[in-house]
């Protein structure tokens, strides 16, 4: 049985495959995308339990796409992991027009990504919680 | 002074008429007192003269050689009076006459010296205030000075550029008339106001000088001291800071942006690596292939790394160039044959159009080797299955240089993108996912063929039929 479903979007493809595996090797189904556009197609079709999205991407940034599900009501309520390289690009005003829950900055460690999709999805605790997993700076989302 | 002057000119008239006549010698005793009170006056004045002497200039070294004429004059005229030759009555009179001579003996010799220094020194002064002149006006800084009275005492011609005004008829205007930038009056008021004579104010300015566009400027306001203790003065100095502060965020800019884009490897690395380490991967085939996305991702960010560092050193003027005579068509040949096992992978036709001349260009045989192999690489990445991507040369005799083509029959570049193609870091968005690429290369290649070989490079493109990337190179290099 799977422990939920994932939406990861990046346009770097290393990123997705890498991400997928992680998650997949913990039970989640996931499916990936290349941009904003084509995230929100999938996400509007079958809501995630989580969305994973980069922030810079070509036709639709990950905060646009953000932006763009919580206006929806069929996918206001999917929380979203930011990746970024630049940890201080989002606002606070930013952050609460969407439904960002956190967000990592690249380089980030897939073992991290993992424990905070099992705390957002409220399976905290998870093993190996707490090493910091050698992700750069975070920043907890209101 | 000029109470003095005219005491002493008074003084002078009647003494000639003394000099006409003996029976007037009570007239020239009268004279001589009046003068003796106007030398008096005159030192006086002599001694403000000094303190004011730099305002008077050119004037003043007129009046000094009037007034050195009238003491002759006067000398002449009182002559040495023996009492006795006088009838008794007046004896006690003219004894006053001559001590009062005689008194006025030493003070002429004292004026005359202080008259002597004032004119030297009104000499420096003007000489002085010329001298300053020039130096101001040698300044790339805009300089004003504005007197107690806010009106424009001294202005040099780069303030006049800046702020567009006429520097011959600024003098003694109101600054309010000189200066239109109302933020910059208001910062000159402020200080003129405050009173403080050791005020200086710094500010950061924007101004839109009559040439049109706008600049910044470093902007200083300090307060003169005036002759007592209150402000005489203010002088207000602009420097244009646009240039610095066009590099400044150029740098800062750049090293944002290579921060960001050397994360990009990295993140993958690191996320490989530790997938790896945690043994996550399936099978020796996932693993294998996670080896190739870490080989891959680290020889990306090191092609960054030599980007960008060839980039500083050409751009720092570092870097060394060997010029010798290179035959481009041997060049390309060189490039289209290490270039075709990926040409072959996408089933592109990859053609050199060489003619039979000889294509030679005093160059960096390796700098002009890259540029080829970047055009000819783009050219491929960004061209379909079955595409064409064709490298010609031929000789402009109009530039006399070698002119390099690659023209290809791939996705082209939209008309948005041509002006900022050759920028650091610039990427078509919608064509990152068609192939990998560190937003260097173009830039690199720019600055080998205009910086370093003094040549052109230009692009034209139609989104949908492919582009065509040309460059030409002096056949002999010009310049240091």
């Amino acid at each position: 049985m799977s422990a939920g479903k994932i939406l990861v979007v990046d346009d770097e493809a290393h990123i997705t495959h890498v991400l997928a595996l992680k998650l997949r090797n913990a039970g989640f189904t996931v499916r990936t995308a290349s941009d904003g556009e084509e995230a929100f197609e999938l996400a509007s079709q079958d809501p995630p339990d989580v969305l994973i999205t980069d922030l810079q991407m070509p036709y639709m940034t990950g905060l646009e796409l953000c932006i763009k599900l919580k206006k929806k009501p069929a996918t206001a309520q999917i929380p979203a992991l930011m990746l970024t390289a630049r940890g201080h690009a989002l606002g606070e005003s930013d952050l609460q027009s969407t439904n960002i829950r956190m967000v990592l900055s690249k380089p980030f460690s897939p073992r991290h990504v993992l424990e905070e999709v099992e705390r957002i999805l409220g399976r905290g605790g998870a093993a190996g919680s707490g090493d910091g997993g050698g992700a750069g700076t975070e920043k907890e989302a209101a | 002074m000029a109470m003095g002057s005219g005491i002493i000119a008074n003084g002078v008239v009647c003494a000639a008429a003394a000099a006409g006549a003996a029976a007037c010698a009570w007239l020239s005793l009268g004279a001589l007192s009046a003068w003796s009170e106007g030398a008096r006056l005159g030192v006086i004045g002599a001694g403000a003269f000094a303190g004011a002497a730099a305002a008077l200039g050119a004037l003043m070294s007129v009046r000094v050689g009037a007034e050195k004429r009238l003491i002759a004059r006067l000398r002449e005229a009182a002559g040495e009076i023996d009492p006795l030759s006088f009838p008794a009555s007046l004896r006690s009179v003219a004894v006053a006459a001559r001590d009062a001579r005689r008194a006025w003996g030493a003070r002429e010799a004292e004026l005359a010296a202080r008259l002597r220094e004032a004119e030297v020194r009104a000499n420096i002064s003007e000489a002085d205030r010329q001298h300053g002149e020039a130096i101001l006006n040698t300044l790339r800084d805009a300089v004003i000075v504005t007197d107690s009275f806010n009106e424009v005492t001294l202005a040099n011609a780069p303030a006049a550029r800046l702020l567009g005004f006429d520097l011959d008829g600024a003098a003694h205007k109101p600054v309010d008339e000189v200066v239109r930038d109302e933020e910059l009056r208001r910062m000159i008021e402020d200080v003129r106001r405050s009173g403080v004579v050791s005020k200086t104010k710094h500010a950061e300015h924007t101004l839109s000088p009559p040439q049109g566009g706008s600049a910044s400027f470093d902007v200083t306001i300090a307060a003169l001291p005036g002759a007592k203790e209150e402000v005489g003065g203010v002088v207000t100095i602009l420097r244009d800071v646009t240039r610095e502060k066009e590099i400044s965020q150029m740098k800062s800019d750049f090293v944002s942006q290579a921060s960001h884009e050397l994360r990009t490897p990295i993140s993958s690395i690191n996320a490989y690596v530790e997938m790896l380490l945690d043994a996550e991967t399936q099978d020796e085939a996932q693993r294998q292939e996670f080896y190739g996305v870490i080989k891959g991702e680290a020889e990306r960010l090191s092609r960054m790394i030599d980007n960008m560092l060839n980039i500083s050193r050409i751009e720092a003027g570092i870097v060394s160039v060997d010029r010798v005579e290179v035959d481009f068509a041997k060049l390309i040949r060189g490039v289209i044959e290490t270039m075709a096992p990926q040409a072959k992978a996408k089933q592109i036709m990859l053609v050199e159009k060489i003619g039979p001349l000889i294509y030679t260009a005093e160059s960096d045989r390796d700098m002009m080797h890259q540029v080829v192999m970047n055009l000819v690489s783009n050219a491929i990445k960004y061209t379909p299955e079955g595409g064409r991507v064709t490298v010609a040369v031929e000789n402009d005799d109009a530039s006399r240089s070698v002119l390099v083509s690659v023209s290809d029959t791939g996705l082209g570049i939209p008309p948005d993108a041509l002006p900022r193609l050759f920028e650091k870091f610039f990427r078509i968005e919608n064509y990152k996912r068609v192939a990998k690429g560190t937003g260097l290369g173009l830039n690199l290649v720019k600055h080998i063929v205009e910086t370093v070989h003094r040549g052109q490079i230009g692009v034209t493109s139609q989104v949908g039929m492919g582009s065509r990337f040309w460059f030409t190179v002096p056949f002999e290099f010009q310049g240091g």
